[in-house]
Formats: C-alpha cells, sequence, structure tokens
C-alpha cells in the first residue's frame, strides 16, 4: 500500500492550510479537555483523599459552651460514626507592625489522627500540649505563615478574653476545612495577611477561653446512608440546652463550598468547551472528505478499475481524517498536559491542599487519543460512504453542472430581483450546500459565542467589584468591637485625624423560623440614613433600610421560600444570655453579592434585644491620607476585634484578576482560531470547487478584484448573521455555565457589558476578514488558461 | 470579407518552463486577423493552437514578439488593460462551456452583459440562440448543446468585436455540433462578428473564410477558402 501511502501525503500536501487548520481544531479541543479533565480529575482526587484521611465533618454543631461529655452522648445517635469536640473562635492578632490580624483559633485534643477535621503537619512540628517553656505553641496555615512572613520559634501575640498571649509558631499544618481560607462569604478572595488559622491543643485553648472541660464546637461525621435529618435533629435535642447557635452540612462550610464551585466549575467546562472544538473540527472534516471524493471521482474510479476494493479506498480516504486527528492530537497532547501544569499550579496557589495537584493523568491522555481517533474515524467512514456507489465507468464520464437550488430568498422576488447576479450567485451557492452552511455559522456562533464568554468573565467580576467596593458598600474600614458599646463610644474614634465619616452596625448572628423551617442569618442593624453600607435589589440597586421590618437575605428567602410581605421569627444566637424572639416583616429581599445578610434598622436591631443604642461594630470612610495612622491607632484599641481594609481586599481581588488575564486570552486566542478555520476552510473549499468558475469570470473580462468580491459576498451573508446569533448564543452559554455551577454562597449574576458585545462582534468580524483575506488569496492565482484544459 | 486588419501578430512566442525544461509553445508567429473573417485555426494536441489563442484573447501574454490590437499594442499591455481588454473586445467559448452552475441561463448572460456599457439584451441573445424558453433554467437542468449555446449567448451579449472558441463542438455530438457552428457562422455573417475557432477536427475549416494550420508550435499553412461550406453540410 505504498502507493497509497504516497498519494495521502500528496493530498495532506496539496490542501496543507485547511489540513494544518483542522489540525489545530483538535489539537485546541484535546488540549482544553487534558487541560480542564487532568485538572479536575486531580482537584478532585486531591480534594477527596484530603478529606479521608482527615476525616472531614459532614456536619457542624455550634453552641455557647457544653461539657465534653456531651460527646459521648453525640456519639451514641445513630448514624454517627466519629465525633470531636472543640473550641473554635476568631480572635485578635497584634502584629509587631502595628497592624492587626484576626485568626481562626481552632483546638485539636492529641493525638489528632482520629478526630474529626484533622490537620496535616506541612512543615515544622507538632505543638506539645505541655511545652516545656510552659508556655503556648501554635500551628498555622500556610498562607497565613507566608503572608506574614513568619518563621519556625517566632511570637504571634493575640487576644483572647481581653487578655494578651504570647504564642509560638512551631509549625504549619492544613485541615479539610481550611482548603479556602476565608472569614466568611463576604470576602472575595482570601487576604491572608490579615485572616488566618491558628491550630492550638485543646488544652490550651480551654484555658485561653477559661471553658475548661467544655467544647463550643460539635463535629461530626455521619455513617454512608444514615438518616442525617434523624440524626441532626437528635444532636440538636442533646445540644439544646448548651445554646445551639448554628448547626450546618458539610455543603455550606465555607471552603467546601468554594473548592466544590470550582469542581462543578471544571466539570461543567470540560464537557462542553472540548466538545465544541471536537464537533466542529469532525464536521469541517465530513465536509472536506465529501468534496474531495466528489472531485476525485475519476481517480476513485481508475483506482477501482485498477483493482482496489472498496475496503481500501474508503480506509484510504478516511486515513486523512485520521492523520488530521492524530496531528491534531498529538499536538493536543503536549499542549495539555502544559496547559494542565498551568492550571495546577493556579490551583495549588488557590487551594491549600497538601497533596499534589499537578502531574500528568495517562487516563485522561489515553481518552483523549480514543476520544480525537473517534472524531477522526467517524467523520472519515460516514464521510468515505459514497465511494461505495461509485462505479469505474461512470465515473470516467465529466460530472454535469452541480445541481443549484433556489434561494429561499426567491420567495421574496421584491427583494431578489433587485439583487446583482454575483448576488445571486452567492446565495444560491449558499443554499445548494446546506450541510456546509450549519457547520460553517455553528462554527462562527460557537467562536463569538466563546469569546463573548471569555470576555464575560472579566465583566462579571468588574461589575461584582464595581457592585461590591462602590455601590453595596463605599467604607475603608469595618470594625467589629470585642463586645457591644454605645453610639456615643464611637466619638473616640471619629476623633482622630482623617476620619471621614463613621457609621455604627450591629451584627447580630440570629435564626430565623418560618412554618416550622429555620435558616441561621446575620441580621445587619443599620442607620436608615446610613451611607457606607446597603442591601441591593437583584439589579444591584440598592435598598434603603426601613425603620421597620427587615430586608431578608437572598439565602434564607430561598431555604425558607420567602417573599415580600411575609412575618417571620428571629431568634438572636448571642452566645450569652437569654435567646430574644422577635417577629419581623419581610419588606424587601437582599440580593447583595458578598456577604449576603438581612438587614434591619439599628433601632429594630436593638429592639430584638430590649436595648437602645448599642453598636457591634463601625464602618468608616477615610481620608487616604491618614490611612495607615488611622489603621495603627485603631490596632492600638483593644475593644477592637478585628479591622477590615476594604483597599487591601481589593488589592488581593485585583492581583488575582492579574492570573486570570492569561486564562482571558487563551480563550479569546482559542475562539478565534476557531473562527479563522471555520471560514478559512469554508471559503477554500468553495473556491476549490468554483475555480473554472471562477476563472471563466476572469476570461470574460471580470477582474480579479471583482472575482475576490463575489467570494466576499458569499461569505458575508453566512458571517453577518452568525456572528449576530452568536452573541445571544454567548450569553446563554454563560448563562448555562452558572447554571451547571453551584453558587449556594455567593450570588452571581451573569452580567455582560455591552462593550463586550461589541468587542465580540468585532472579534467575529477580525477572524471572518482574517480567513476570508487568506483563503481569498488563491484567487490571485487562479490560472486562466487551465480553463482550456480537459475537466479532471 | 472585410480586409481590414483587426489584429497583427508580429513573430509572437511564447515559452513555458516546466520544471529544469523549457517548453516552447508558440515558435515565432506572425499572424494578421482581418476583421469580419471567420478564422479556423487547425492542429492536433500539442501544436500550439490554443495557445495561440489564449495569446489573441488576451488571456495569456506572450514571451517575445508583438500584438497590435487597433492601434493598440497588447504584448506591453498590464493585467489590468488585459482584463479591459477581454472584458470590451473578446468573447470566449469554451469546449466545457464554464456556466456558473449557480445562475440561471439568462443570469449567466446578465452577468456578462453587466460588465460593459452598451451591451445587447440577454432576451435577444438568447432568442438568437433559440433557448429564449430556457431563459430560467439552470446550466444542470441543460442538455451540452443547450449549454454550449448559452455560452455563446454569454459570450455574444457583451457585444465583443472578436468571438474565440476553443473546441466548440469537442464535446457534443455530431448534430449538436453543427448546430452551434451553424450559430457562429450566423453569428459572423449576420452581426459581422469575427470569429476564431480552435479545433482538431478538420472538418470544421471547411465553413471557414481562412484556415491555420499549426503543427510542433508554429503555423504550417495558412489557407484561403475561396468558398466556404455551410456548417451543415460538412461531414466528420
Amino acid at each position: 500500500m505504498k502507493v497509497l501511502t504516497h498519494r495521502l501525503w500528496h493530498t495532506i500536501k496539496g490542501s496543507l492550510g485547511q489540513f494544518l487548520g483542522m489540525a489545530v481544531i483538535i489539537a485546541v479541543g484535546i488540549s482544553l479537555y487534558i487541560g480542564i479533565t487532568t485538572a479536575f480529575f486531580n482537584l478532585g482526587q486531591s480534594q477527596e483523599a484530603f478529606y479521608k484521611d482527615n476525616n472531614f465533618a459532614d456536619y457542624y454543631f455550634y453552641v455557647v459552651r457544653a461539657p465534653e461529655s456531651i460527646i459521648r452522648q453525640v456519639e451514641a445517635v445513630p448514624g454517627v460514626t466519629l465525633v470531636t469536640g472543640r473550641i473554635q473562635k476568631d480572635i485578635p492578632v497584634f502584629k509587631d507592625n502595628q497592624e492587626r490580624a484576626t485568626v481562626r483559633l481552632t483546638s485539636y485534643p492529641l493525638p489528632i489522627e482520629n478526630e474529626v477535621n484533622s490537620i496535616q503537619l506541612l512543615d515544622g512540628r507538632l505543638f506539645s500540649e505541655y511545652p516545656a517553656d510552659g508556655g503556648i505553641e501554635v500551628l498555622v496555615d500556610p498562607g497565613y505563615f507566608d503572608a506574614n512572613k513568619l518563621a519556625f520559634g517566632d511570637t504571634i501575640n493575640i487576644v483572647a478574653e481581653n487578655k494578651k498571649y504570647p504564642v509560638k509558631v512551631v509549625g504549619t499544618a492544613t485541615g479539610p476545612e481550611f482548603t479556602y481560607i476565608m472569614k466568611d462569604a463576604s470576602n472575595m478572595v482570601p487576604d491572608y495577611e490579615t485572616f488566618g488559622i491558628m491550630m492550638v491543643p485543646h488544652n490550651q485553648s480551654q484555658e485561653l477561653f477559661n471553658l475548661p472541660g467544655q467544647v463550643n464546637q460539635v463535629i461530626v461525621q455521619l455513617a454512608p446512608g444514615a438518616d442525617i435529618d434523624q440524626a441532626v435533629k437528635a444532636i440538636k435535642d442533646i445540644l439544646a440546652p448548651y445554646g445551639n447557635l448554628a448547626s450546618f452540612p458539610r455543603k455550606d462550610q465555607l471552603s467546601h463550598a468554594a473548592l466544590d464551585a470550582e469542581l462543578s466549575g471544571l466539570d461543567a467546562i470540560s464537557g462542553f468547551l472540548p466538545l465544541i472544538f471536537l464537533s466542529i473540527a469532525a464536521g469541517i472534516q465530513f465536509v472536506i472528505l465529501r468534496r474531495m471524493i466528489k472531485t476525485q471521482r475519476t481517480q476513485i474510479g481508475i483506482m477501482k478499475a485498477i483493482g482496489f476494493d472498496n475496503r481500501q479506498i474508503i480506509f484510504h480516504f478516511s486515513s486523512y481524517a485520521i492523520m488530521v486527528c492524530v496531528v491534531g492530537a498529538t499536538a493536543g497532547i503536549v499542549f495539555g498536559i502544559f496547559m494542565a501544569s498551568v492550571f495546577s499550579d493556579m490551583y495549588a496557589m488557590f487551594f491549600n491542599l497538601p497533596q499534589a495537584i499537578g502531574g500528568i493523568n495517562y487516563e485522561v491522555i489515553l481518552y483523549s487519543l480514543m476520544l480525537s481517533l473517534g472524531v477522526g474515524v467517524l467523520a472519515g467512514f460516514t464521510a468515505s460512504r459514497p465511494i461505495l456507489s461509485i462505479s469505474p465507468a461512470e465515473s470516467m464520464r465529466s460530472l454535469p453542472p452541480s445541481k443549484s437550488s433556489r434561494s429561499l430568498l426567491e420567495n421574496l422576488p421584491g427583494f431578489w430581483n433587485k439583487l446583482s447576479s454575483s448576488w445571486k450567485m452567492a446565495f444560491r451557492t449558499i443554499s445548494r450546500n446546506r450541510l456546509r452552511l450549519l457547520l460553517t455559522m455553528a462554527g462562527i456562533v460557537s467562536a463569538v459565542a466563546l469569546l463573548i464568554v471569555s470576555m464575560f468573565t472579566n465583566d462579571a467580576v468588574d461589575y461584582m467589584m464595581d457592585q461590591h467596593f462602590n455601590q453595596e458598600s463605599s467604607y475603608d474600614y469595618m470594625l467589629h468591637f470585642n463586645q457591644p458599646v454605645k453610639e456615643s463610644e464611637l466619638l473616640n474614634i471619629s476623633r482622630l485625624e482623617g476620619v471621614e465619616l463613621i457609621e455604627g452596625i450591629f451584627s447580630l448572628p440570629v435564626r430565623v423560623h418560618y412554618n416550622s423551617r429555620t435558616s441561621e442569618d446575620l441580621l445587619m442593624g443599620i442607620n436608615p440614613s446610613n451611607t457606607l453600607k446597603h442591601p441591593a435589589k437583584e439589579n444591584g440597586v440598592v435598598i434603603p433600610v426601613p425603620d421597620e421590618g427587615v430586608i431578608i437575605s437572598r439565602k434564607s428567602a430561598e431555604r425558607l421560600g420567602l417573599k415580600v410581605g411575609d412575618a417571620v421569627q428571629v431568634e438572636t444566637l448571642l452566645g450569652m444570655g437569654q435567646a430574644h424572639y422577635a417577629d419581623i416583616k419581610i419588606t424587601a429581599i437582599n440580593y447583595q453579592l458578598f456577604g449576603n445578610e438581612s438587614y434591619v434598622s439599628l433601632q429594630q436591631a436593638n429592639k430584638i434585644l430590649n436595648e437602645s443604642n448599642l453598636l457591634t461594630g463601625a464602618v468608616m470612610k477615610v481620608d487616604s491620607v491618614y490611612a495607615s495612622y488611622i489603621e495603627s491607632e485603631l490596632s492600638d484599641m483593644t475593644g477592637i476585634n478585628s479591622i477590615v481594609s476594604r483597599q487591601k481586599e481589593r488589592d488581593n481581588i485585583m492581583s488575582l484578576m492579574d492570573s486570570m488575564i492569561y486564562m482571558v486570552s487563551t480563550m479569546i486566542m482559542f475562539s478565534v482560531i476557531l473562527g479563522f478555520v471555520i471560514i478559512y476552510n469554508s471559503v477554500v473549499m468553495s473556491f476549490n470547487e468554483r475555480k473554472r468558475e471562477l476563472a471563466s469570470l476572469l476570461t470574460i473580462g471580470f477582474t480579479r478584484k471583482e472575482v475576490s468580491s463575489i467570494m466576499w459576498k458569499e461569505t458575508i451573508p453566512q458571517a453577518i448573521p452568525s456572528i449576530l446569533l452568536g452573541l445571544p448564543a454567548g450569553r446563554l452559554l454563560a448563562e448555562l455555565y452558572f447554571g451547571s455551577v453551584e453558587f449556594d454562597m455567593w450570588y452571581m449574576p451573569v452580567i455582560i457589558y455591552p462593550s463586550s458585545y461589541v468587542l465580540a462582534a468585532l472579534g467575529g468580524l477580525v477572524f471572518v476578514l482574517l480567513g476570508q483575506w487568506v483563503a481569498g488569496r488563491g484567487i490571485q492565482k487562479l490560472d486562466i488558461i487551465e480553463l482550456s484544459k480537459n475537466m479532471d | 470579407m472585410d480586409t481590414e486588419v483587426l489584429m497583427k501578430l508580429n513573430n509572437v512566442t511564447k515559452s513555458y518552463v516546466m520544471g529544469e525544461v523549457t517548453v516552447e509553445a508558440l515558435k515565432e508567429t506572425t499572424l494578421d486577423i482581418y476583421s469580419g473573417e471567420l478564422l479556423v485555426i487547425l492542429g492536433p494536441s500539442g501544436s500550439g493552437k490554443s495557445t495561440l489563442l489564449n495569446i489573441i484573447g488576451g488571456m495569456d501574454k506572450p514571451s517575445s514578439g508583438e500584438i497590435i490590437f487597433k492601434d493598440r499594442n497588447l504584448s506591453k499591455a498590464s493585467d489590468h488593460e488585459l482584463t479591459l481588454f477581454r472584458r470590451n473586445e473578446i468573447g470566449f467559448v469554451f469546449q466545457f462551456y464554464n456556466l456558473i452552475s449557480d445562475l440561471t441561463a439568462g443570469e449567466n448572460v446578465e452577468l456578462a452583459a453587466s460588465l460593459v456599457k452598451n451591451p445587447l439584451t440577454s432576451q435577444e441573445v438568447l432568442t438568437q440562440v433559440g433557448l429564449a424558453d430556457r431563459i430560467d433554467h439552470f446550466p444542470s437542468q441543460l442538455s451540452g448543446g443547450e449549454q454550449q449555446r448559452i455560452s455563446i449567448a454569454r459570450a455574444m451579449v457583451k457585444n465583443p468585436t472578436l468571438l474565440l472558441c476553443d473546441e466548440p463542438t469537442g464535446a457534443l455530438d455530431y448534430q449538436t455540433g453543427k448546430t452551434i457552428l451553424g450559430l457562429l457562422k450566423k453569428a459572423q455573417e449576420l452581426m459581422g462578428r469575427t470569429i476564431i475557432i480552435v479545433t482538431h477536427n478538420t472538418a470544421i475549416g471547411e465553413i471557414a473564410d481562412r484556415v491555420v494550420r499549426m503543427r510542433s508550435g508554429s503555423i504550417a499553412e495558412i489557407s484561403l477558402n475561396e468558398s466556404p461550406v455551410p456548417p451543415e453540410r460538412i461531414e466528420w
């Protein structure tokens, strides 16, 4: 079969542009498949192994304080397999540079191994329960350790129960609940410099918080298939006398939710993104092969006449498609492995997973090879079927002119008759090649839609940033006090030089009751006249806080099926004293993007507690010149539990956005390649098919420019509607993507700015122009002398 | 027959470089083409007859020599000038018709008409070739002979000075071939066209005013036909 192999090389050489174009699309599809699927597999496996090795909790119960003995009782609940009692509290840290940070101090009974949410030592050594020097030894998460440039043996000053304690850092560690470290859902991204995890021996934390023999959290693992509702109810009953502050399943655990959202996002795109590229590649291969078989009809006839059988000839033609896929897959695998390592590095940056995320996944590579070969075989063999019906004798006769079909536009005679012959020609050619039209349109629509999706991430983040930093809140600092203070205490802070505005807030953890269902929530009390922090409607418009009534959080509204006008009961979960109850009417639903809380007036928050003029914190706007001065002054005030700087948050987000640019540009590049190849192929195919016709136009006196414009007329009616269709398709794709990703913690609207539509449409025009220009260069080389020669 | 010289070819040559070999397709050729004559160029394959026709029609440039058309030297013409020459002065008819498959018969003719300032009407030329009733048919719906007639109509609609036909009957059966020749003859006689037919079919020479015989890239003989035979009476 050496001759056929030679012939195959010749065919490939003769259509090198198209061959490489298709191979590039396959390569993009395969590299996306390998890159994303490897990241998904590795991240998922890493997560699973980490969760399993460290007994990741299925359910969390927060209480005010409970004796350790209740652990035995919880253990006895049917369905419960493992229980750990611990102390976890957010406490302030005084840093050497006068700045403040907050750490989530979490206690661990020793030995750690068999406890729920155990930790894994990453560096240094484990803390000792009773260090020789009598101090306190702690572990911190690696993010906090690095961001604060700590070294083993360093001392950190923490504040617990209003007392300063020096603690010694002896190692770094991470746990399954700390893969993505954020203080709460009101943050967009982690800020390792000001928030970290501090791990201490259980006995030490009991001393620090004056909780001897007690815990404030019970975390459990449940048996697979256990009746979760029953078990949770039983545990809640056991914990009821100890002030059950909150209870939630694993899916609401912040770090897990973030990791899971990323995984479900990867899962969603690992399917559809490569599918778009591979199916378009398959389509192009099919169309090209069909055309090749049609034009090489005589040669196929000769091959048959010589004695080649159908099987050999079909295999020969299919080999073309298979070769495309082999070349594409090879390049795709190389680039895919590179992409997988880029993704892995990125995830290693985002998530604290102790096991390496990277690594080549041979299974994925094998699948990708099978996938691409499958595409080649499918396109090759289905396209080659007409070979069966070619008879050697008939094939020697020249073909009659291609059958023309009337265009649908001819039903509009008013319009049709006004068209010039070249436009009529273009429309009829388009409608004659329906499959090609469909493929070209699908390709352009996909490419433009992908352009929109690439740009939409940018828009969404930009919108969220604007909404988060400018609309919903515009403060520079948020303070939380150790205990509620009188409003008048704010005066001390407002007197600091550079403070432009300070507004009090009251954050009150509550349980919302409605129709015997409950949802834990945070009531944010602010003055109706406040200007620095607002709830917002679904469209982002801020809602003024009413004197009476509550603007309920989207999360609670969804969980409890609430609507405006309903009345709910709130139960306070302060962790001290008796719980207070109040009935409040819902006046609106809060769609604030981050830290989705419920809002009441400051007065109403106080009223619920039978208090007046109390605050738990404040938001403030400062003159940026005085920012560091104010920050250090605030840091010195012991009554302040935490200080959140918005500028730092913004900087963090911006630095993450930088890494996103590469992703966005890669996607834009892939979309343009897809669009370019589609147009290029469509034009080249049409050109090759009509070479004689076009050359005959040159003989009757058309200039090459005029002939080229005829080719343009064929592309424009396909390209323009496809580009326009691609715009809503892009939005739909973005919506489908968001729909498939579970973002319970955050409300993510699909935001696409008009400028992105314009840019995507321009991008579409660019690849159309480019593809047409490159493919159309053939017109310059059209040989009119060829016309007088034979047909084949 | 008018004796006014329409085109003059002086020592025209054409050679092609094919790989390492230079092929002299046309050796020094000198020929006058008279206005209104029907000239048949005869010769076997490779004799250079199509090369000669292509050079006459401005589809190809000579390697050396001079082509004077109505006092214009075409051998020095640019590509664009040659395009305009083809557009305004030349009508081509090919062996394989080369019609645009996505245009109807009428539209194929109109497409050519759209190129020139004073074309004939497509209805008129289609009537002349006897296909006025096929105006809305696509090439795929027409027989070979009908397609060739459309091709002639397409060439004639521009009202060209020179009608060049490369093996116009080559793909047609005997009877249809004769009909096509009849049409060409009619175009010469009734409309005063200058027509050049290139063919290997010697019988066609009988309808010509003059016959140019070519062999191995040169003109072997030019003979004057005192009494051309009407196409319907020739045999091959």
